[in-house]
């Protein structure tokens, strides 16, 4: 079905012609091979137009041959997988690799919105901020919906991901950044120290230029010696090859990020493998060896399909073996682009012209082109282009102006050094006059720049540097270096006449191609006054999108500079931040994506409860049952106020081991827990527990919980569910920083203990019944607040508490988690003739809010003890964290919000959590708020809705009304105030 | 960033919370009467000012997911470099 | 986010299994011989104890008379026979037996008030990790350095893998062990599983009672 290629060379490349490959492209059948880029396969086949641009829809071809191009963007792959934006340049050439063309509608060919060109004045520079200034409606109706469909890249795959990422951390001492001649050599010279190295190139293939251009080195083709230092490099057990693999950001401290492209040169990913991995590398040293960019010149008309960097046309035919086009100018103002455009010629491609700026050019080098048939048009220019794909270029020269019949204009401005991850700690690159180009300036701490990357361009240079710098970072290591014998490779001269617009030209000059800045766009923000380069960016968008400019950033500044008189180095550039490419968010996340976002922590009953129906709930990093429905309960309300009026009437059990539980031992542990609590704890007797409440240093309740004595330097702590990790923390400052002096280990035993809640007023006969035989759980062995060590269940290790959240008579038992599930099991069949029954933490939130407990949303980093009607708690007899700043006059002012109970006045009414409080008749504003509704719950006890809050003077209001407002849920009604505690406010059935 | 922990090795500052200040003293409370505006004002100065130096800063890194220990690092705020680091209880000089 | 359940069983080694329950034990991921073998079967009891103040020095001592264990105030395990001493804080040490069932009370017998010990058997899962690929397996999760030529038998670290905290440290030539708090076992099966797959990962997790 496929095509022959027609635009493939006889012979040479680095493909793998007995690896031939079938691609589709906007639904044509293509060949390619094995070595190939989509780029330089559809060269190969002669698509030379493959996307339309950004705002204007111009057609446009492919530009460049690496991570920097900016034209040549397709959507890969379909359905699920479908990628965006994806550059072809990059694209390794797999069998049966799909790509579709983009922002086109309906067809590549016939673009109907490429009319947006004649819109061209409503859509230049600064067109996003100019919208602002429009009517609101405008911008609803008419932009917003324009914009989406005119301009824009990609389509996004509407399917989840079906692949999968992963993320991991290598550790090296020299991290090699680029696989060309210099990062080569510097990873052979530091491997060969045995220093751990890691030489990272975002290309599949390592050697960089030595693959794209004719050079020998060591009397090998410079392709072949790069395969031969990669296949030693290979060997290395202390190195390691990353291809496919770009280093895209600096970090602190010698980390960097690189994204390793595992699976993405495959129509699948292989089984079990990500298809990208993110690694975090971290490296004692680094050398970066990420080579240059070519840049283009700006002129009319020069983002025709056919007008491409004068590089990509050499590494086209020599890496690829593919003529670009059959009829090839160049327009250049250097040496280099000569070279590269006569090795052109000598591989077989038809080189018709060589149009430079300079008057003068090399002698031998104008020698070597008439040589070959190129004629040479010395100090001219390229002025316009012709054709919806290049036909025609018109020059002006010394002697007039001619036409040109050329399919292919190959261009070059000259060289900018990858001085990207150089500037990720703030460093500025500098401009180097010798090259016109920056390189770079202050660099990160052991980071240091070779080759052309550092602004030496000759591959003698970029050879002689990454040998001496990976030698030098293996031995600034302590890594002894043999000798090793650095290929001669003669220095190319780079002689280079800076150029960067030829502002006679006609037609759209566009600077950057991939979000269609034109030249002229520059004038209109400098006019308007953005002249600093970051307004520049910003204004125009000029260096923005999947490119970050990389072919357009000097050469916008460079005609910012001309127009507002300033030098280069002064006019400046914009700051590069990573990452250096695009990374994918799937890869960011990792393994850490749907369920396993983060890790979910189980309670040791949590297979126990999924077997009786619990429905779960995450709390915090826990899942915990919420409830546990039956069949027949329509709603969870039903379910929950079953599981209340059991508990109330009878007895229920709930797993509370996700409460935080602190072993403290120690002479001074009490007054250790005198010093945290705001209440006393060394005068606790052994054998009881407290309900504590601790502060912050700015008086605010942290967390309460309880804490029991096990023994004169023994207790143990609990804290809430949700800041077990912040109060264990919180305890080992005041150890280790505030008070070193005292005598306290504290451990968490969270893990150690499963724990559960059993209550109601028959909760005593079941606990009675798994105890074993020598335990007395009766109201005097056991009294309220006890606490006791025992065993259960025929010798099993526990620890007994007679506790109560919810107001009834309660236990919590503690026994090593491993017997947590079977606890569980015993203390059902042990409350089987009662009906026992599990309940989650919606029913404990209704029986605390009955009860009038504090908990989560009242300790909300807001409230004081005072606030929450603990104040009398507090010890006036010590000192304790936040005693001091809980005594400011805000905090002790009567005005402030106390803790208070509701009731709808209508009783039918339904109370919400965050309604605001306000006095009868007050208007709804700001200034008249008075306070909050924290928790509200539908009490079974009552038969109505309740809640708690917090209202200015709360506790003097008792018995008045206010209303209840909820303006988003559209609702006002009044509510009574009243003490907060539904329910035996006094202790009875607790204490029975 | 990589902190460098007394006690576990250097250390990606992913394992580590972060305090702040780490030259700060809790004022005595017992130094002067609780009703004292002085203490007050002590407290005040002790829970909510801060210097915001460009350049070494001595602060408190607890390694949270390491040892658990309070580290006292010296850190140039300008660039990360971090010169120095101690446990809590070891001596405070840190530089 | 899709639970990843739905995903195609030959690229997600963990399509089907419910994410709040700890993978069964068999072979995941590649076939062949399996590149990391995982091993929860072994239970061994654990006691922590905690240096009281000014006596790290003197527990290292005791510790080392009685336990037979050449031991430093340092993340290091020191292994003898069926005895482990993993240092995890400064003063603060993990013991690791296979034989002593009351381990607390062993350990407090012999460090007296010099130490505070917890018993923490049940506050663990412990996991064996074998084979030539565990180091590339774990480094896909920690954020320390793993790498045999650096990280010798005997080495200890207290970390986090995955954003779940553990104590591991190297047994053997290929052998790792790995301390992770029991209510995060699922999760951390799930990780090593969905990393561990690339190189075959065969599982064995009989052996631990009581999870309900």
């Amino acid at each position: 079905m496929s095509r022959p290629d027609k635009n493939r060379l006889a012979s040479g490349g680095l493909i793998d012609r007995a690896a031939p490959l079938s691609f589709r492209f906007d639904g044509h059948s293509y060949r390619g091979y094995a070595g190939d880029t989509l780029a330089s396969a559809l060269l190969a086949n002669g698509v030379r137009l493959v996307g339309r641009s950004f705002k204007y829809h111009r057609p446009r071809g492919i530009f460049s041959a690496g991570a920097e191009e900016p034209n040549a963007l397709v959507e890969l792959r379909s359905g699920a997988r479908r990628e965006p934006n994806t550059r072809a340049t990059v694209v390794e050439l797999f069998d049966g690799l799909e790509a579709t063309s983009q922002n086109r509608w309906p067809s590549l060919g016939l673009d109907v919105l490429s009319v947006n060109r004649f819109l061209s004045p409503f859509l230049g520079a600064g067109f996003y901020y100019k919208t602002f200034m429009w009517p609101a409606s405008f911008w609803e109706k008419l932009y917003e919906p324009f914009i989406r469909r005119a301009a824009g890249l990609g389509r996004a795959a509407e399917e989840a991901d079906p692949d999968h990422y992963e993320k991991a951390t290598a550790f090296c001492d020299v991290l090699v950044i680029g696989a060309g001649p210099a990062g080569l050599m510097a990873a052979l010279a530091a491997g060969r120290t045995g220093a751990r190295v890691i030489l990272a190139d975002e290309d599949f293939l390592p050697g960089g230029r030595l693959n794209a251009e004719r050079r020998e080195v060591h009397g090998r083709a410079g392709a072949a010696y790069a395969a031969h230092v990669a296949a030693e490099l290979a060997s290395l057990p202390n190195v390691r090859l990353m291809t496919r693999t770009t280093v895209f950001g600096a970090y602190d401290s010698g980390t960097y990020g690189a994204l390793e492209r595992v699976g993405d040169h495959l129509p699948v990913p292989a089984p079990f493998q990500p298809r990208q991995r993110l690694w975090r590398i971290i490296a004692r040293r680094a050398v970066l060896a990420a080579g240059a960019t070519e840049r283009p010149i700006v002129f009319g008309g020069n983002d025709r399909p056919g007008v491409m960097l004068a590089g990509a046309v050499g590494t086209y035919v020599q890496r690829h073996a593919v003529l670009p086009g059959r009829h090839i100018a160049l327009f250049a103002n250097n040496d280099d682009a000569w070279r590269g455009m006569l090795a052109a010629s000598e591989a077989g491609a038809r080189v018709e012209a060589i149009i430079d700026v300079r008057e003068e050019v090399s002698p031998a080098l104008v020698e070597a082109a008439r040589a070959r048939d190129i004629r040479v048009l010395a100090g001219s220019r390229v002025i316009a282009t012709q054709g919806r794909k290049l036909r025609t270029v018109d020059v002006a020269t010394p002697r007039g102006r001619e036409q040109l019949v050329v399919d292919t204009l190959a261009v070059s401005g000259g060289w900018s050094p990858a001085v990207h991850l150089t500037c990720h700690h703030g460093g500025r690159p500098v401009w180097n006059e010798a090259i016109a180009a920056f390189v770079p300036g202050a660099s990160p701490a052991g980071l240091t720049v070779a080759g052309a990357a550092n602004g030496s361009f000759g591959l003698g240079a970029a050879l002689r540097e990454g040998a001496a710098q990976g030698a030098e970072a293996a031995e600034a290591l302590g890594f002894p270096v043999p000798p090793l014998d650095v290929p001669a490779v003669e220095d190319e001269a780079f002689a280079l006449q800076p150029f960067w617009h030829v502002a006679d030209s006609k037609g759209a000059a566009f600077v950057d191609l991939q979000n269609d800045v034109t030249a002229k766009d520059v004038g209109i923000a400098h006019k308007e006054g953005f002249r600093s380069v970051e307004h520049l960016k910003r204004y125009t968008t000029l260096g923005m999108a999947t490119d970050q400019g990389r072919t357009s950033n000097v050469t916008g500044l460079a005609i910012m500079a001309s127009l507002t008189g300033a030098s280069i180095p002064e006019t400046g550039t914009t700051i590069f931040r990573p990452p250096y490419t695009p990374v994918s968010l799937g890869a960011l996340a990792g393994h850490h994506r749907g369920k396993d976002f983060r890790p979910v922590r189980l309670t040791p009953t949590h297979e126990w409860a999924a077997r009786q129906g619990a429905v779960f709930v995450e709390t915090g990093a826990w899942l915990r049952a919420q409830y546990f429905p039956r069949k027949g309960e329509k709603d969870w309300l039903e379910t929950v106020t079953r599981e209340v009026t059991a508990v109330r009437s009878s007895v229920g059990l709930i797993d509370v081991s996700t409460f935080g539980k602190i072993d403290l031992q120690g002479p001074d542990a009490g007054s250790f827990l005198d010093r945290v609590y705001i209440n006393g704890f060394s005068a606790l007797a052994v054998g009881k527990a407290r309900y504590g409440v601790m502060l912050r240093e700015d008086g605010m309740v942290m967390d309460d919980g309880t804490t029991a004595r096990l023994g004169p330097e023994h207790y143990v702590m609990t804290t809430t569910t949700a800041n077990a990790a912040k109060v264990y923390q919180h305890l080992e400052f005041c150890l280790q920083v505030l008070w070193p002096e005292l005598d306290v280990a504290i451990a968490s035993i969270s893990e150690q203990w499963a724990q559960i809640a059993i209550a109601g007023p028959r909760s005593r006969e079941v606990l009675a019944r798994v105890v074993d035989a020598d335990v007395d759980v009766s109201n005097e062995g056991l009294p309220f607040i006890g606490a006791v060590e025992g065993r259960v269940m025929g010798g099993v290790k526990a620890r007994l508490f007679r506790l109560s959240f919810s107001g009834e008579l309660g236990y919590e038992i503690a026994v090593p988690a491993r017997h947590g599930a079977a606890l569980a099991e015993a203390l059902m069949a042990a409350g089987e003739e009662f009906g026992i029954t599990p309940y989650g933490t919606e029913a404990l939130g209704v029986m605390r809010i009955e009860k009038g407990h504090v908990s989560g949303n009242e300790l909300s980093g807001q409230t004081a003890a005072r606030d929450l009607g603990l104040g009398r708690m507090a010890s006036t007899k010590k000192d304790y964290i936040g005693r001091v700043m809980a005594g400011r006059p805000g905090l002790v002012d009567p005005a402030r919000p106390g803790f208070v109970g509701f009731r709808p006045v209508e009783r039918a009414r339904r109370l919400r959590a965050g309604a605001h409080f306000l006095s009868l008749g007050a208007k709804p504003e700001t200034a008249n708020d008075e306070g909050y509704m924290t928790s509200v719950a539908y009490s079974p006890h009552l038969g109505h809705w309740i809640g708690l809050g917090l209202l200015v003077r709360g506790p003097e209001r008792i018995g008045e009304r206010v209303r209840a407002y909820d303006p988003v849920r559209g609702e006002e009604f009044e509510v009574e105030v009243c003490a907060p505690g539904f329910i035996d406010p006094e202790g009875e059935r607790l204490r029975g | 960033m990589r902190i460098p922990c007394p006690y576990c090795g250097e250390r990606d500052a992913h394992e580590f919370s972060y305090l702040g200040d780490a030259t700060l003293v809790r004022p005595d409370p017992a130094a002067v009467d609780a009703q004292d505006s002085a203490l007050a004002d002590r407290f005040h100065d002790y829970v909510y000012l801060r210097d915001n130096p460009a350049g070494a800063h001595r602060e408190w890194w607890y390694h949270a997911n390491g040892c658990r220990q309070w580290v006292r690092v010296t850190r140039d705020t300008r660039n990360h470099a971090i010169a120095g680091a101690s446990l809590a209880r070891e001596p405070g000089d840190a530089a | 986010m899709a639970d990843r359940s739905s995903h195609d069983p030959l690229h997600d080694p963990l399509a089907g299994i419910a994410f709040d329950r700890v993978p069964p034990a068999g072979a995941y991921g590649a076939a062949g011989e399996p590149g990391v073998g995982v091993s929860t079967a072994e239970e061994p009891f654990i006691a922590l104890a905690v240096a009281r103040q000014g006596h790290a020095a003197s527990v290292v001592e005791r510790l080392r008379r009685a336990l037979g264990v050449e031991l430093a105030d340092r993340p290091h395990a020191a292994i003898e026979g069926g005895t482990t001493v993993v240092g995890t804080a400064p003063g603060r040490f993990l013991v690791l037996s296979r034989s002593e069932p009351d381990l607390a009370g062993t350990l407090r017998a012999v460090l007296g008030t010099e130490a505070a010990v917890t018993e923490q058997g049940d506050g663990y899962v412990t996991f064996d990790l074998s084979g030539p690929r565990v180091p590339d397996l774990l480094a896909k999760g920690a954020l320390v350095d793993l790498d045999p030529l650096v990280f010798r038998v005997g080495d200890a670290a207290t970390t986090v893998i995955a954003h779940i905290g553990v104590t591991l440290w190297r047994t053997g030539e290929t052998s790792y062990r790995l301390l992770v708090a029991r209510s995060l076992e699922a999760a951390f099966t799930r990780f090593l599983i969905a990393s561990g797959a690339e190189y075959g990962l065969r599982l064995e997790n009989q052996g631990s009672g009581g999870r309900g």
